[in-house]
């Protein structure tokens, strides 16, 4: 292959006028794309690899964003400096995009044929029937079965993964020279991530495609890309090979990403008591959901079976992860658990009480003792109250601190979690994400739990970020000798922080087992297509 | 969809039988009959108008009589024209109220669509603040201060337009759609430039520009469905609104209308009338309330598709 | 409502702004907002003294001046029984403000417990509650307000409980729409797995951040109440003469609107600056309340 030298962007700047004034979201950012090559932009939210693609595309909306300097050469033209029509004739033709939501990117009211054939109409002269033809062989193309029924079909009748080939066979459709794909399989399951990848791959190859894969995934960029272009808060700070970048990275930045990847096991192992009896037994649980299916005007009374006969225990000082998909059920048991969600049979045996026997006032003081953490540190804070006063809502409502004894005690969880004194009286949204999960991880341990449910507690976050919260979760683990229950998508994470690993599909328990065992040799098959598709750097 | 459609139908059903009775008992508690007002009546007239007009029944059986001669379309007679049967006077000013309103209807739609529509595209220039800061006076002018400055300026100062009548000189249709029109296009320019800006800035509206399509496409095509959405459910509200307005209208201009009689017949007391009309204009709003719910679902490809999985 | 949080005396650290406090600062900058608020101020504030600083009575009688124009007697003129206008006006938005406020008012109290109990409460209840309205905004209630005046006669007390009946019926959805989005965010989850009473979730979890757009809201009503009254005087079936309110004497103008304009003019523009300032101080409101533009 030829490295010939398809788009070069050099010194591009982005800026956008705020409230507060003027952000630099992209700062002198200069690369390089070759035919037929995938380079792949890294980097954690805000680090502008996003903002900077957009650019190239026009997309950027403007205002309040604005495009300061710099070129971006595409057959010797620069599509900067082009104008509005030159731009749609390139855009979609030319250089297509693929996005990171496949629920959200095609219009629910418009039928698939519909917004595939309108790619080509705008861009090729073509009848409308030989559109549907080729729009057909494009589906077929990207793995949709019976192209020619589905065609025909509304986006809302896909899945998510089915979605996003849907929008992979547009973006291919007027036969583009570059793909750029914003960030397309983080929206997915671990095992759809992995057939999605696996089909950009092999495209990319028969249609000798120029891609340029942004991703905040380094085992993804590692998977996929030949070269890689590091970015951190609008500036480029590393570019090279693949091999060059995650081998012999000499900037800190990059090092730091490198060693946010959780390859390794769990570094120590807790105080687990296997001997006792179990903290928390859950037996034979059945939880489903009435909903009013469709909508408002019919009350069709559908049942949907989230969690299915399981039987789990967890043993005073262990971490237990519960794997699975979207779908599975995890979250479902963990709320049931914490009675957020009733459940419709079966035993919660907590420290030798059946949880779903308890009246409201017992179960009011068996609260205290089970904890949760939530995914979203946006919405797990009341944005109207400081932190203080969600810190010492809890004490003082269990009488666990008197008013001369609050201020000490809070200001110890702010020490426990990481967090300086001296933000005490400020309020959430003064905090960045992961300060946020501290606060509320922090509001967890206040009343000394003997269990804390974490529902995907890092997943929102930043993989640095991401990091230092499981770091402190082990911390505290450790020393506050607490049992935790952690419910992940990501198997890595899970191999990081477990003891003990249960597996859950379509609310069915499918494996258990020790996490090095589990990981070393899976039983079952869905265990084993869940271990295939870590990206491996 | 049909059985969506029969299942609304029948849910208004005791909505509309609510209505008549509530109002047929409300006139009935009215302290005083309907002919108290003229001058002193001999008592033995009295009971031969009560005979006639059925007052000295039961009160229970006046409701069925009352209630099952509605269903068959018969309102009774009216009070205050003796020689006239309610269901003959609202059928006089049935006419000019329905193409009032659907004027104005029209002239709002025609002038709050493209207004919305080009202010969201134009976001922040003075395409958007011009048209939308002229939609709020629009919406604080009442009816009844717009309807008597537009008659003074172009019907009396100008001297363009007819001030008063209905399809008697030409051009007298003009100002009081208009006038009644006015406020409702307002509102649509506002719900919406919301309803367009609120679907631009979804996902696949960039998509839809990532793929080189022309602006127009994208707004016509891609946003417009999804955008005029709120629009359309205000369009119910918005009838029955029309029809109240329809009142102060039709006095001001002195159409021959419904809302005229409505009104007239309120200061007369004729309880007939108003029993008729109150019915009347709630089977009109119910009926467009329901419309505008069918429109929704019919436009939303996934609401469609469970009614018609659901037969 | 922080009953049982004993204050704590907190030493003077880094110190954060609160969204209200956030949200009060951006309406501060919002200069048509502004310019609304202190308008209405002054209007509630001359309404209130109207009394005793009115240059005329409202009845005071001038048969002899008969419609004058605007002169320095008369500030604002005077209508055919030579009664100055200006006084009438000032008494006019007494009335007008006071069935504004005093409907909405009863509204927000109706509106604002019924959607708090069907959200709260959910399920069944919810579905219940809600059905009643649904029927309810069927019903044609302009046209009920007018019977019930033509029935019982125009009197104040029942134009209060009249509009008011009608204007809660949004406000309830409104609230109860609101409270489910917050009954489901992860903050409340939080508040109810830590074992905090229902009363308690209430009062600091749900209703503090219900709060925003029931203020919006209630701006916002109150331009609809005060028109629906002015509309009602208009035809005649609200206030009765002497008394005026703006609706009495935009129709008293109306009548005589080719000869002295002035009457139309004055009383419909007051009226109209008031709906204005109270929907632009409410779209003031919503942009400073936003919870999105708040959001880092």
């Amino acid at each position: 292959m030829t490295s010939e030298k398809l788009l070069s962007v050099e010194n591009l700047r982005v800026l956008f006028n705020t409230r507060n004034g003027q952000t630099v979201a992209v700062e002198n950012l200069s690369f390089s794309l070759e035919a037929g090559k995938v380079l792949g932009i890294v980097g954690e939210s805000g680090s502008g690899k996003s903002v900077a693609c957009y650019a190239l595309m026009g997309l950027i909306p403007s205002p309040p964003g604005k495009i300061e300097t710099g070129r971006a050469l595409f057959h010797g033209k620069d599509l900067l400096q082009m104008s509005e029509a030159e731009l749609r004739h390139t855009r979609g033709h030319k250089i297509a995009m693929i996005f990171q939501d496949p629920m959200t990117s095609l219009n629910p009211y418009m039928r698939i044929a519909d917004q595939l054939i309108e790619v080509l109409l705008q861009h090729k002269k073509i009848t409308k029937r030989a559109a549907r033809e080729k729009s057909i062989t494009a589906l077929m193309e990207v793995g949709i079965q019976d192209a020619a029924k589905r065609i025909d079909e509304y986006p809302h009748q896909f899945s998510g993964g089915m979605r996003q080939r849907v929008m992979i066979a547009m973006a291919l459709l007027a036969e583009p020279e570059i793909l750029i794909a914003d960030e397309p399989t983080t929206a997915l399951d671990v095992t759809v991530q992995a057939q999605i990848l696996a089909l950009i791959k092999g495209l990319q190859k028969n249609h000798n495609l120029a891609v340029i894969f942004i991703t905040h995934d380094l085992g993804v960029a590692a998977q996929m890309a030949d070269d890689v272009l590091v970015m951190e808060k609008g500036r480029l700070v590393e570019q090279g090979t693949t091999e060059t970048i995650f081998k012999n990275p000499t900037q800190d930045y990059t090092k730091k990403l490198l060693n946010a990847v959780l390859t390794s096991a769990k570094p120590v192992n807790s105080f687990a008591k296997r001997d006792e009896a179990p903290l928390l037994e859950v037996k034979n649980l059945q939880v489903g959901y009435a909903s009013h299916s469709g909508s408002f005007f019919s009350r069709v009374k559908k049942f949907t079976r989230g969690v299915d006969n399981v039987n789990i225990r967890l043993y005073r000082g262990e971490i237990l992860g519960l794997v699975g998909e979207s779908g599975s059920g995890k979250s479902t048991l963990g709320r049931s658990i914490i009675r957020l969600i009733d459940a419709q049979s079966g035993e919660l045996i907590f420290n030798g009480k059946n949880l779903l026997d308890l009246s409201p006032a017992n179960l009011t003081d068996m609260r205290r003792d089970i904890q949760m953490i939530f995914q979203d540190p946006y919405a797990s804070l009341n944005p109207r109250m400081t932190v203080f006063d969600t810190l010492a809502e809890p004490l003082l409502v269990h009488g666990l601190a008197t008013q001369a004894t609050v201020l000490d005690q809070v200001n110890e969880l702010m020490d426990d979690v990481g967090l300086d004194r001296r933000f005490i009286r400020k309020y959430p949204h003064e905090f960045s994400g992961g300060q946020r999960q501290r606060i509320a991880i922090a509001r967890a341990i206040s009343l000394k739990p003997k269990l804390i449910v974490a529902d995907e507690p890092v997943s929102a976050l930043d993989v640095t970020i991401r990091a230092q919260i499981l770091a402190l979760l082990l911390e505290l683990t450790q020393k506050h000798n607490l049992t935790m229950l952690f419910i992940s998508h990501d198997m890595s994470v899970v191999r990081y922080l477990c003891d003990r690993v249960v597996v859950m599909q379509k609310g069915r328990l499918v494996e258990e087992g020790e996490t090095e065992k589990l990981f070393s040799a899976p039983e079952q098959e869905y265990t084993r297509q869940l271990l295939a598709a870590i990206p491996t750097l | 969809m049909l059985l969506f459609i029969l299942k609304r139908v029948l849910q208004a059903i005791p909505v509309l039988l609510l209505v008549a009775t509530v109002t047929f008992f409300m006139v009935r508690a009215a302290p005083g009959g309907p002919f108290d007002k003229d001058r002193a009546i001999p008592p033995e007239v009295m009971t031969q108008l009560n005979k006639r007009y059925h007052l000295d029944d039961p009160l229970w059986k006046q409701y069925l009589d009352y209630m099952s001669n509605v269903v068959r379309g018969d309102f009774g007679p009216s009070f205050k024209y003796a020689s006239h049967t309610v269901t003959e006077l609202i059928s006089a000013g049935m006419p000019p109220t329905l193409e009032l309103s659907l004027y104005a209807i029209l002239f709002a739609l025609l002038v709050g669509l493209p207004t919305g529509i080009l202010a969201a595209i134009k976001q922040n220039t003075l395409l958007d603040y011009v048209p939308m800061s002229t939609a709020m006076i629009g919406i604080c002018l009442p009816t009844f201060v717009l309807g008597p400055i537009l008659l003074l300026v172009f019907g009396i100062w100008l001297g363009w337009l007819p001030v008063a009548g209905w399809g008697q000189s030409p051009g007298d249709k003009i100002l009081p759609s208009i006038t009644l029109g006015s406020v409702y296009a307002a509102y649509i320019a506002r719900i919406c430039r919301g309803g367009m800006l609120e679907i631009l800035s979804q996902d696949y509206i960039r998509t839809a520009r990532a793929k080189g399509l022309s602006t127009a496409r994208i707004v016509l095509v891609h946003a417009l469905r999804g955008g005029i959405t709120p629009v359309i459910s205000f369009l119910g509200p918005a009838i029955a609104g029309l029809l109240a307005g329809s009142f102060v209208v039709e006095s001001i201009f002195q159409v021959p209308g419904l809302g005229r009689f409505y009104v007239m017949a309120a200061f007369n007391r004729d309880y007939t009338m108003i029993l008729g009309c109150t019915i009347l204009f709630a089977f009109l709003i119910i009926l467009f309330n329901l419309l505008a719910d069918i429109v929704q679902v019919w436009l939303n490809p996934k609401l469609r598709q469970e009614l018609n999985a659901r037969g | 409502m922080t009953a049982n949080i004993p204050k704590v005396d907190l030493p003077l650290l880094e110190k954060g702004s609160s969204l209200s406090q956030d949200a009060i600062a951006r309406l501060r900058r919002n200069k048509v907002g502004m310019a609304s608020f202190y308008f209405l101020l002054l209007l509630i504030l001359i309404a209130a003294v109207t009394p005793w600083i009115a240059p005329y009575t409202y009845d005071a009688q001038n048969l002899a001046l008969g419609a004058a124009p605007p002169s320095a007697d008369h500030w604002l003129g005077t209508d055919t029984l030579g009664r100055d206008q200006l006084t009438r006006i000032m008494y006019g938005s007494r009335v007008s403000l006071m069935v504004g406020f005093i409907a909405t008012a009863v509204a927000l109290t109706i509106g604002v417990l019924w959607g708090a109990i069907a959200g709260f409460l959910g399920g069944r209840v919810d579905a219940v509650m809600m059905r009643i309205v649904d029927a309810l905004y069927a019903l044609p209630f302009t046209i009920f307000i007018i019977l019930l005046t033509v029935i019982f006669g125009s009197s104040m007390l029942l134009l209060f409980l009249a509009i008011g009946a009608v204007e809660w019926l949004t406000m309830a959805r409104i609230v109860r729409g609101q409270v489910l989005t917050i009954k489901r965010q992860e903050f409340v989850e939080a508040a109810i797995s830590m074992g905090l009473s229902p009363w308690r979730i209430i009062s600091r979890h749900l209703i503090p951040n219900v709060l925003g757009p029931v203020i919006v809201y209630t701006t916002l009503t109150i331009p609809s109440v005060i028109l629906l009254e002015s509309f009602l005087s208009f035809l005649g079936l609200g206030i009765q003469p002497p008394a005026s309110s703006w609706g009495s004497l935009i129709s008293g103008g109306v009548e005589t609107m080719e000869e002295y304009p002035w009457l139309l003019i004055f009383p419909g523009l007051v009226l109209t600056m008031t709906l204005f300032s109270l929907n632009f101080l409410g779209d003031g409101l919503r942009d400073a309340l936003d919870p999105r533009a708040s959001k880092d």
